[in-house]
């Protein structure tokens, strides 16, 4: 997954990538994990700061860069 | 590459773990939830850096992943995988080995002969198979080493055991048209039938002739002198006679099977043979032997053991002469052809002594006599 996250990254030289699937989101490249609990996410990017809100929201995979968050998501906020 | 365990981390605030983990900037992967506990997978590197910084934490490795899960496994039971690798070896040389050498032919000298020529081409008994090409290759050089012995060859594996199968050549010698040659009589006798296919009947029937006698003459001449030589042909049936001597005793054992069968189990090893169970069926007994399967040379088979019973018969004298006479008989009709048969025979003396019965029989028989000698 990272090989091609890291290919379209170099084919589109986008700074950051956000994609929502059903009940899943998934970010790449933010840069700090502000916030965390079972019904709101807070990650800070380049330009502003994206809000998940919603229920049993869970971290199911993490890195330095890259962010798998899955439950059910009621909104995406993004706050400059 | 990265190598990722698997661990177990027992905290109640499963977010604020995550959070420091995060500050941390670790790599972890494939996070499920428990009641008290996160477990997730976690790269080793990663993983010394939690357990330097997040001491409070009661970290568990639950298990390696991938290449590394593998490697553990096959590090534990690598007994068992080093006695199937041999295990598998030792199958595949064995299954690739020649243990018997079959050569199918009556002919002990030929055998013997094709023996040589496959020890020669390095094919023996607890050799390795070869190839298809490579055995055509020595069915090739062993027919041309031996044009005038071998007709056909064939080798067929059969498992572990070399099946050849050989066809000898038979070169006929046929008879010189030029060369003359005279029909006489092998045997002296009264002449029953002539037939002549080449030359002059010299003879008629009911004629006596000598052994040696010209029964049908290859020169054939005109007026007393010889006109031609041929090599004369044909048959001549005569009156011949035996004088014959038997002798067989008035009684005889005979052995009639109870009905009781056993099995048992024996091994041969060349004419070496090795009965495993005691036989259940006492001294008196009949043996079939079916055979099992070969292995190395031994052969396993499966015994049959007919308990048997023995009696004695005793021959009145005209029992035993009757038998006499018809064993005599059967004797000679081996020897005859369609055309040769038994004309008369008579006994001229029987004579008892130490419980057996001598027999003189004068037989007389139509035979054929005519054999060729050539000039």
């Amino acid at each position: 997954m990272r090989i091609i996250k890291n290919l379209q990254n170099f084919l589109y030289d986008q700074d950051y990538y956000i994609d929502i699937y059903n009940n899943c989101l998934h970010v790449y490249y933010y840069e700090d994990l502000q916030n965390l609990s079972s019904t709101l996410i807070e990650l800070k990017l380049k330009e502003f700061i994206l809000k998940i809100e919603g229920k049993d929201l869970i971290v199911s995979e993490m890195d330095k860069h890259e962010i798998l968050i899955k439950g059910k998501i009621d909104a995406v906020r993004f706050l400059r | 590459m990265k190598h990722y365990v698997l661990v177990r981390i027992k905290t109640p605030k499963k977010t604020s773990l995550l959070l420091k983990l995060n500050r941390l900037n670790v790599d972890i992967k494939e996070i499920v939830y428990e009641k008290d506990s996160l477990t997730f997978k976690i790269d080793k590197q990663d993983l010394k850096k939690v357990k330097k910084y997040l001491v409070s934490y009661q970290v568990e490795i639950l298990d390696e992943t991938g290449v590394y899960k593998l490697k553990k496994e096959l590090k534990k039971n690598n007994l068992i995988i080093t006695g199937i690798f041999f295990a598998v070896i030792i199958f595949m040389i064995l299954s690739n080995i020649i243990v018997k050498i079959n050569i199918i032919h009556e002919d002990s000298t030929l055998r013997e002969l094709i023996l040589e020529s496959l020890k020669e081409e390095g094919v023996t008994t607890l050799s390795f198979k070869k190839s298809y090409d490579e055995y055509e290759r020595i069915i090739e050089h062993i027919k041309d080493e031996y044009p005038n012995q071998i007709e056909w060859l064939e080798i067929d594996v059969e498992g572990m055991v070399l099946n050849v199968r050989v066809e000898e050549r038979i070169i006929k010698e046929y008879e010189q048209s030029d060369s003359s040659c005279h029909i006489v009589a092998s045997k002296s006798g009264i002449i029953e039938s002539i037939t002549t296919q080449k030359g002059v009947a010299e003879v008629s029937i009911h004629d006596y002739v000598k052994k040696g006698d010209i029964l049908i003459n290859g020169n054939i001449k005109l007026n007393e002198e010889i006109k031609e030589s041929v090599c004369a042909s044909g048959s001549v049936y005569a009156e011949v006679w035996y004088h014959v001597n038997a002798g067989l005793p008035l009684t005889e054992i005979k052995e009639t099977d109870t009905g009781k069968m056993r099995y048992n189990l024996m091994i041969k090893k060349g004419s070496e043979e090795t009965v495993l169970l005691k036989s259940r069926v006492g001294e008196e007994k009949r043996v079939e032997n079916v055979l099992l399967f070969r292995i190395f040379g031994f052969e396993f088979y499966l015994q049959k053991e007919y308990e048997i019973e023995t009696s004695t018969i005793t021959y009145t004298e005209e029992e035993a002469l009757e038998k006499g006479i018809s064993l005599i008989n059967e004797k000679l009709e081996l020897k005859l052809d369609n055309f040769e048969e038994i004309i008369e025979e008579k006994v001229l003396q029987k004579e008892l002594k130490n419980n057996n019965i001598y027999i003189d029989m004068f037989v007389a028989v139509k035979e054929q006599i005519g054999i060729k000698e050539y000039f």
